[in-house]
């Protein structure tokens, strides 16, 4: 059957498919009503290109479809969308017919479609989903352009099910294959997540979800699709990581956390906090007064108190700290720290933050301080001067003495103000202890000492002992310097020395003493014992009672020796047998003067007593006083060959004591034997000429009575201008 | 021989004279160290015999000693040490300070003697 022209036309007008015969490049010759609602001004339309009214996306597809038309091959087909400007987009298929070098075009409208397919292209691209499909039948695997793109895979190579597997990690392909063969053998859909490493091996996760389809009760499609979820999983493990964290950091700190509501009374603990005080697991919320009650009694006042202070104040921070009691009945030091939340009055109305627990920490503190009480106590009490010094020198710590002592005289407090050691001690110290601290710095303990002047201006003598403190990898974190008053040490060592000395003296005095007793016994009895020989030798001896008369004179200075050897060794005896008697200087001096008269005219010397008469009276043993004084005037006469031996009491020039000065114009006494001859037979000099000997046992003697009778010898002398005695005895009183 | 005997004793000094002319010495005797030299100067000696203590304020022997050893005269004059100093170490100290012999006193004379017998004469008789 053939339509005549005239119902073509109205079938054309009529018609809903869209209907247009183009040039062959695409030039619109003509077009049917239908098109109108493409064209936004259709009566402009005709000889314009028709791609100047489809979406540029089509434009291509539009020529690649009608470029291969020939009269071989005159049909093609392409769906083209049109940005129609009323309707909005229209998406219509067309089936494109060249004939005589033109081409028919035929379409129908396919808009509902068209939004359809786009969606779903467009999920597919946003969530980066494949779809795919196997027939187990055939084995036939078949994969969307997402799947590739999933899989960084080049589109066109073909698929197997092989290779869609080689794309999971060796471990888990075999497991993954089984939910496949699964699901073929046994109906069961199944969906996982797992790991795949793509062509160009990045690290994906991918969901994948299985559908089988069945006919007679048996799977002969399985319809999927796949995800990649990377950015899914990876959120997801760093919220489990991050939630792991906090658990984590929560138990690890042993503190609660705490929330609480001012105006409710309530007060949420977190759950940890809770099971550690034995609160009630199953409220999330506490009541101020239940909590109150776990507070330490002896701290209740004071964290209440701390607590109105806080939420009073500026800011946001709160603290607060105290004991609690845990669920084992002992308390606990806890430290709060938190955020207060105000409203818009300024009034606290809520406050979130934590409860820690620093019992440890106030145990450990505890236990420092104490050590520290103990260590300032040892310290302190002990016999030494105590400083101990950081490596350069700074003083970390002392005992109270020192520390009294550095207050004092150098006005600094180092407990105050660090202070180094070397300025704080006196000039004196510093050469050695720069010196000994760097030793002690090596690792030895040092030993040195050193004398200071005290404040009162006494010598005292003190033993420094440094000494290196290790830490616990042994080295060297401190100084401990201690100071010992060795001073009485030091003084029983100068006296032991001193002592020691005196004995030496004492045993060389002896010595002395016996050889002076020699060699006054053994010169008269030279003379004794050659005169018998001559005598016994001589029978007619022309000057026989000359030689006789030499006898008697040595025997007489021997004997005369050998009495002042019995009166030396009786001193000892003396002080039992004292006989202390009031007399008048006066009478006992003139006494004593008139004995020597004879023996000073004898001389021709002149010979004078001047007596004191306002002379008081004095306490001594005569027994000792007159021998003493005797020997004075008897040695004044005997050392002076001419001039004048005067004998002068004085009490007036003294208050306390009486002077008896024996003076003479003899051969005198070198100053530098002043002391010598005092000693109990010491003579001076070497040798005593003939008619002085003797004097020194005399006056060693003279020098003891008085001394016994609490007096004193003075001397005053001149070689060859005579020597001075001045005889001091106390007055009565 | 002739003997120079220094000794501020004067017992001592006479006896020592006694003792020694009887024995064919010439002696001469000096109370102190400086009539000493003064006789070494102007006499020819055999021997000098010295006392050691010669009184307060003197040249003791030991002084004297040095003062002869160092007159070319006494060179070979022998110096003896007459004296009461007579303790343990006495006689060690005295040969130690130079003296050619010690005798103490009271002195031996049998032994002097016979050590003054062994001295040589070298020097003239005096009158």
């Amino acid at each position: 059957m053939l339509f005549t022209v005239g119902q073509f036309g109205i079938l054309a007008e009529k018609t809903l498919h869209f209907l247009l015969m183009l040039e062959k490049d695409g030039k619109i010759i003509d077009f049917n009503n239908r098109c109108k609602q493409l064209f936004p001004n259709s009566d402009e339309t005709k000889g314009k290109n028709i791609t100047e009214f489809i979406i540029d996306e089509d434009v291509t597809f539009f020529k690649d479809s009608i470029a291969n038309l020939s009269d071989k091959s005159p049909l093609s087909s392409e769906t083209l969308i049109f940005s129609a400007q009323e309707h909005g987009v229209v998406s219509i298929k067309f089936d494109f017919t060249y004939h005589n070098d033109l081409i028919y075009a035929a379409g129908i409208e396919t808009t509902e479609e068209y939004k359809e397919h786009r969606a779903l292209i467009t999920i597919s691209k946003l969530t980066k989903t494949g779809a795919w499909y196997f027939n187990p039948i055939n084995n036939e695997m078949y994969w969307t352009k997402g799947c590739y793109a999933i899989k960084d895979l080049d589109p066109n190579i073909p698929m197997t099910r092989e290779k869609g597997a080689s794309y999971y990690p060796k471990e888990s392909r075999a497991r993954l294959e089984g939910y496949l063969d699964d699901l073929i053998n046994n109906k069961k859909p199944y969906r996982y997540v797992e790991k795949i490493i793509t062509e160009i091996g990045v690290e994906k996760w991918v969901k994948v979800v299985a559908q089988p389809v069945i006919h007679k009760d048996k799977v002969v499609f399985v319809n999927g699709t796949i995800a990649d979820v990377t950015d899914q999983h990876n959120y997801v493990e760093k919220i489990k990581y991050d939630e792991e964290t906090k658990h984590l950091a929560l138990k690890g700190i042993q503190s609660g956390l705490f929330d609480h509501h001012i105006e409710k009374n309530e007060v949420f603990y977190s759950l940890d906090f809770r099971k550690m005080l034995g609160l009630p697991l199953d409220q999330d919320f506490v009541a101020e007064e239940v909590f109150r009650k776990m507070i330490h009694p002896n701290d209740v006042k004071s964290a209440l108190q701390r607590h109105q202070e806080n939420l009073e104040k500026k800011g946001h921070h709160y603290h607060n700290y105290y004991r609690l009691k845990n669920l084992k009945g002992d308390y606990h030091y806890y430290e709060v720290h938190g955020y207060r939340k105000k409203n818009d009055q300024g009034k606290t109305i809520r406050m979130i933050g934590n409860l820690i627990d620093v019992h440890q920490r106030k145990l450990n503190q505890k236990t420092i301080s104490e050590n520290r009480n103990r260590l300032q106590a040892i310290v302190n009490n002990g016999f030494a001067y105590t400083v101990l010094l950081d490596l350069e020198g700074r003083i970390l710590m002392t005992d109270r003495r020192s520390l009294k002592i550095i207050k004092r005289d150098f006005n600094v407090d180092p407990t105050k103000t660090p202070s180094m050691f070397v300025d704080v001690m006196p000039l004196n110290f510093i050469n050695k202890f720069v010196h000994t601290f760097n030793e002690v710095l090596k690792g030895n303990t040092v030993k040195t000492e050193v004398e200071r002047i005290t404040h009162k201006g006494n010598s005292q003598w003190l033993e420094a002992k440094y000494t290196p403190v290790f830490d616990d990898e042994y080295k060297i974190n401190a100084v401990l310097v201690s100071f010992h008053d060795i001073t009485e040490q030091k003084l029983a060592e100068q006296a032991i020395k001193e002592a020691h000395i005196k004995e030496q003296e004492l045993s060389n005095l002896k010595s002395n003493i016996l050889s002076n007793f020699s060699h006054e016994i053994r010169t008269p009895l030279n003379g004794i014992m050659t005169i018998c020989q001559l005598i016994l030798k001589e029978n007619h001896l022309d000057d026989k009672d000359k030689l006789l008369g030499y006898l008697e004179e040595s025997k007489d200075r021997l004997l005369d020796t050998m009495n002042k050897l019995s009166n030396f060794s009786e001193i000892d005896a003396i002080h039992e047998n004292l006989t202390f008697e009031e007399f008048d200087v006066n009478y006992i001096v003139e006494t004593s003067f008139r004995e020597y008269k004879h023996m000073a005219e004898a001389k021709g010397l002149e010979y004078n007593l001047q007596l004191d008469e306002s002379c008081p009276q004095a306490s001594i043993d005569k027994n000792l006083f007159r021998p003493a004084l005797n020997n004075i005037i008897h040695n004044a006469i005997k050392y002076t060959t001419q001039g004048a031996v005067n004998v002068t009491i004085n009490s007036t020039d003294s208050e306390k004591n009486i002077y008896i000065y024996v003076k003479d114009t003899g051969i005198g006494i070198d100053e530098k034997n002043f002391e010598k001859i005092f000693d109990p037979l010491v003579q001076e000099s070497f040798g005593i000429s003939r008619e002085y000997e003797g004097t020194g046992i005399g006056l060693s003697l003279s020098k003891r009575y008085i001394e016994i009778l609490g007096g004193e010898i003075k001397l005053k002398s001149e070689l060859s201008q005579g020597t001075e005695f001045a005889i001091i005895i106390p007055k009565c009183l | 021989m002739n003997i120079l005997y220094v000794e501020d004793n004067k017992i001592n000094a006479m006896v020592m004279d006694k003792m020694l002319s009887k024995n064919n010495s010439n002696v001469i005797l000096a109370e102190n160290g400086s009539q000493a030299l003064k006789v070494v100067k102007n006499k020819t000696l055999d021997l000098i015999l010295v006392d050691i203590n010669l009184g307060l304020n003197q040249m003791d022997g030991c002084e004297l000693l040095q003062r002869f050893r160092k007159l070319d005269i006494l060179k070979n004059i022998p110096v003896f040490a007459v004296t009461a100093y007579a303790m343990p170490g006495d006689k060690q100290r005295f040969m130690n300070v130079g003296f050619d012999n010690y005798f103490s006193k009271p002195v031996n004379f049998d032994e002097l003697l016979s050590v003054i017998s062994t001295i040589n004469t070298s020097a003239p008789k005096s009158n």
